[in-house]
């Protein structure tokens, strides 16, 4: 199954994609640990995740198709 | 939806035009207006000359809309209009507008304030800062 990865801000910068597909992934713990061997320097910035656009905190299912956003410190206004 | 997110700049004669267009509504005894303008702040020595602003769109309409309702609920508002900029805004141009209105004036400045705040800590948007030697360096809110 493929899951969406969406980036923003000084996120994109590291990734250097704002958008890609990753597979085999069951819940966000995973896809947080997978993230961090691709990208080394990601844990270090401070984020959090949405999954299909809803903030969550703790560890989460990911089915088909989720969009999971990552999403550095809000700076609009 | 009601759109909040605009291409670019807000320009002060859609600012004046916005509370022309209220002259027809003859229970409104107060407007409230917040106007954010970029900040030519000076970093290390160089100088901010706009700031390119970038959104996780669907979240954040979602979130702007859900900001809408509660400041209905919350207070007795006759109408309230919310733009935010994407894309490049320079120092000294608009890049966020938030207006209230209200029979009594309460409503619509304590309204006006909660959203501006609202808007800060909970919209998914980015600024970048350009600097006059096109470097850059993604803001941080205080």
């Amino acid at each position: 199954m493929e899951i969406n990865i969406i980036a923003f801000g000084q996120i994109v910068d590291l990734t250097g994609s704002e958008a890609w597909k990753i597979s085999g992934i069951k819940n966000t713990d995973e896809l947080m640990r997978k993230l961090a061997e691709q990208f080394p320097s990601l844990p270090k910035i401070n984020f959090i995740i949405a999954v299909n656009k809803n903030i969550i905190f703790k560890n989460t299912e990911l089915n088909p198709n989720d969009t999971v956003a990552l999403l550095p410190p809000y700076s609009g206004g | 939806m009601k759109k909040v997110i605009v291409d670019g700049a807000i320009s002060p004669a859609f600012i004046g035009e916005s509370i022309a267009k209220h002259s027809s509504k003859k229970d409104i005894g107060a407007h409230s207006i917040f106007l954010g303008q970029v900040r030519n702040d000076s970093i290390n020595d160089k100088k901010v000359k706009a700031i390119d602003y970038t959104s996780y769109l669907e979240m954040a309409e979602e979130k702007f809309h859900e900001i809408r309702e509660d400041a209905f609920k919350k207070y007795s508002l006759t109408c309230m209009h919310i733009y935010h900029s994407i894309g490049k805004v320079n120092a000294g141009e608009i890049s966020l507008f938030v207006f209230t209105s209200s029979i009594h004036r309460k409503d619509a400045i304590k309204a006006c304030e909660e959203i501006v705040e609202k808007i800060k800590k909970e919209v998914p948007v980015w600024g970048k800062e350009i600097f006059e030697d096109e470097s850059s360096q993604w803001k941080i809110n205080s």
